[in-house]
């Protein structure tokens, strides 16, 4: 009879409570933000505006963007102002108080996690390159779970009804991720002290993680496409100095690196900068196991 | 003692300790100037002739908390014969309505139409199409009122009304208390991961030419002199009626959506003005439209092509004579950097039909165009 009973009350309990809490709404800016807010939070909806193909600096406010803001009650961005020419303007337009900057339901995972290459005035002609440092820190596995706790606390701000599920759900990917770090720390031993070249600060954050040493960079200066002038001029120091791979990220046209590996005889690698559900890379640890596993099939690796 | 297993708990910790709080923010600066050469005038404003600035900004932003944000722009336009100063914008705008609503007050670009509510530094042709220098006087900007809602829905759905005091559309004899109102849609969204769209129906109504009639309606003879008086530069419509519709059209495509290498943008809008003065019947209406393509096939470099014309009634005495104008532009560009752009543009004008010398001063003209802006310029719309 008590059975029945407490039966009967969890059925009354779960038809109230679809009721009172409806599932929340993320609008993540990067693929990598809602891969983790859905780790963190496993019921909500998660949309993220870019994908891997996407130069993240250069995204259009487009209307469907706008809509989707609209209706989140929690959005999670690089910050470091990485959207700076995109995020205000859908922020402007989609009219949602709960996600303007500076309310619990604006997440800038940089004001809350320590950026590398912070300055303290951008010189004139300089390039592409903020104050506020390097935005793409979700590439150092450390880092990630700072963040990650970020957004864990800000799902219980903005939803404090599951609070204690997100804390729930937080500990144990935490745990867990303590775990991958240090398998992870084994299997790159091979890659520490290595030299690579890149194209663009996007793997900054997994370069100084990994102990490897960046010799060049294929853009002249931060954002700016590389020229033809520029990219002669590394050949011979690549040449000497035999890196790893020419690196480039995969939303960015693999001409240049082509072109450097051509005359260098050095292997081009493309590597994605975030998650991509389509190419089964779901998960935040998925990606780290990707990249691993790509640098250390290179030939120079072994 | 932070032992391995505790060090997972740290940053919980240490983000407990971080209370979210708004801050006051300094004011955002921006500058933006717009230099060029322009080889001869072409008819219904626009650029002139020569060595001249053209919409350089400065521009001073300022959030308030959480709740308002307001702006300041102010703009100089120098050319050979005149230096101008205006300010655009000076307006409050709330951030804390609840349902999607956003309240505007003060002077600022009216919601109507795909270009209107853009900056001109941001278009990708040196001028306006015709139909906005022949009806909006290039953008329409006003004192006023205005109240937009954002819908949630999953496909974009905005819908504002505006009230205008009306003294910034053009010169007219009437002065009532709302001069102009507005109300306008747009809808938007994506067809694919490559293809997103935007469509917008506006309408606008003009109050200051029906009083001014009945104040002066047999003082209608100078009408067919308007367009001479402002030859060249202008601010005004200057052909106008009470009732002005438009619709637009946007199509972008950027393989998988990364329009950082490649994006083509096609875009076309339509306006109809009615109810020209007391003489015009049903049939008596202005009207223009454009289309555009521009392509952007290498990060720094764009180029495109934008024909527009104006089917215009020129009003004598109490009857009308046609006039239309065509216009095809041809631009290419180049962005150094993303706060700086060379333009070179071939502007070709064809009168197809004129009265009273309304479109004498109809050319070819080559502009040269560079824009440069500094500090925290905006974030440019879709």
């Amino acid at each position: 009879m008590m059975h029945m009973r407490s039966k009967l009350g969890a059925l009354l309990l779960s038809a109230c409570l679809p009721l009172q809490a409806e599932a929340v709404n993320i609008f993540a800016c990067e693929p990598e933000w809602a891969a983790l807010g859905q780790v963190l939070a496993p019921d909500a909806k998660v949309t993220s505006a870019t994908h891997a193909y996407q130069d993240p600096h250069y995204i259009e406010a487009r209307p469907s963007l706008i809509a989707r803001l609209r209706r989140a009650d929690l959005a999670i961005c690089s910050g470091a102002a990485l959207e700076a020419g995109w995020l205000p303007a859908l922020q402007q337009r989609a009219a949602n108080p709960d996600v303007q900057s500076g309310q619990a339901g604006m997440l800038f995972v940089a004001e809350v996690v320590e950026t590398i290459g912070q300055l303290e005035a951008v010189p004139f002609g300089a390039g592409d390159v903020h104050p506020e440092g390097n935005p793409h820190l979700h590439l150092d596995p450390e880092r990630l779970r700072q963040a990650g706790a970020a957004l864990s606390q800000r799902l219980a701000q903005v939803d404090p009804e599951r609070a204690g599920e997100y804390r729930a759900d937080y500990l144990r990917w935490s745990l867990a991720w303590q775990q991958r770090l240090e398998d992870w720390r084994q299997r790159a031993e091979p890659l520490r002290g290595q030299k690579i070249v890149v194209q663009h600060s996007t793997f900054d954050y997994l370069w100084r993680w990994l102990g490897v040493e960046v010799i060049a960079d294929l853009e002249p200066k931060p954002g700016v496409p590389p020229t033809p002038g520029h990219l002669a001029s590394l050949v011979s120091k690549v040449e000497a100095e035999q890196p790893l791979a020419i690196v480039h990220s995969w939303y960015q046209d693999p001409q240049s690196a082509q072109w450097l590996a051509q005359r260098t005889g050095i292997p081009v690698l493309a590597l994605p900068s975030t998650t991509e559900p389509d190419k089964g890379l779901v998960a935040p640890e998925q990606l780290f196991d990707y990249l691993l596993d790509q640098l250390l099939g290179l030939p120079g690796a072994r | 003692m932070t032992s391995p297993s505790l060090r997972w708990l740290l940053p919980l910790t240490f983000i407990a300790s971080t209370q979210v709080q708004a801050e006051l923010q300094a004011p955002d600066i921006s500058l933006t100037v717009d230099a060029y050469h322009k080889s001869d005038n072409t008819a219904l404003g626009g650029r002139m002739e020569g060595w001249g600035l053209s919409h350089t900004e400065l521009a001073i932003s300022q959030q308030f908390g959480n709740f308002a944000t307001g702006k300041i722009t102010g703009v100089v336009e120098s050319n050979e014969e005149e230096t101008d100063f205006n300010f655009e914008e000076v307006y409050l705008q709330t951030l804390s309505l609840p349902a999607g609503m956003t309240l505007r007050g003060g002077r600022f670009l009216s919601d109507i139409g795909y270009l209107n509510g853009q900056h001109p530094h941001a278009d990708s042709f040196s001028e306006r199409p015709l139909m906005y220098r022949a009806f909006l006087g290039g953008h329409y900007y006003d004192d006023g009122l205005g109240l937009s809602v954002v819908m949630p829905t999953d496909l974009y759905w905005r819908i504002s009304a505006e009230a205008f005091d009306g003294e910034e559309l053009g010169e007219f004899e009437g002065d009532p208390t709302v001069g102009t109102w507005a109300l306008s849609t747009t809808f938007g969204g994506d067809l694919s991961q490559s293809q997103s769209w935007q469509a917008g129906f506006s309408y606008l109504r003009n109050r200051m030419l029906e009083q001014g009639e009945e104040e002066s309606g047999h003082d209608h003879d100078h009408d067919h002199d308007h367009a001479d008086e402002h030859h060249g530069h202008s601010h005004g419509a200057e052909y106008a009626g009470k009732h002005m519709y438009m619709a637009d059209l946007v199509w972008k495509w950027a393989p998988r959506g990364n329009n950082r290498n490649q994006q083509l943008t096609l875009s076309a809008e339509y306006a109809r003005v009615t109810d020209l003065n007391e003489y015009a019947s049903s049939d008596d209406y202005h009207q223009g439209w454009y289309g555009s393509a521009v392509y952007r096939f290498a990060p720094q470099w764009s180029a495109g092509v934008r024909y527009g014309r104006v089917d215009l009634m020129l009003g004598h005495d109490d009857h009308f004579h046609d006039g239309k104008l065509e216009e095809t532009t041809a631009m290419v560009a180049w962005n150094p950097t993303h706060t700086q752009t060379l333009r070179l543009q071939y502007t070709h004008q064809d009168v197809i039909e004129d009265w009273n010398d309304t479109f004498e001063g109809a050319d070819n003209a080559v502009t040269l165009q560079y824009i440069i802006s500094f500090g925290a310029h905006d974030a440019h719309a879709f």
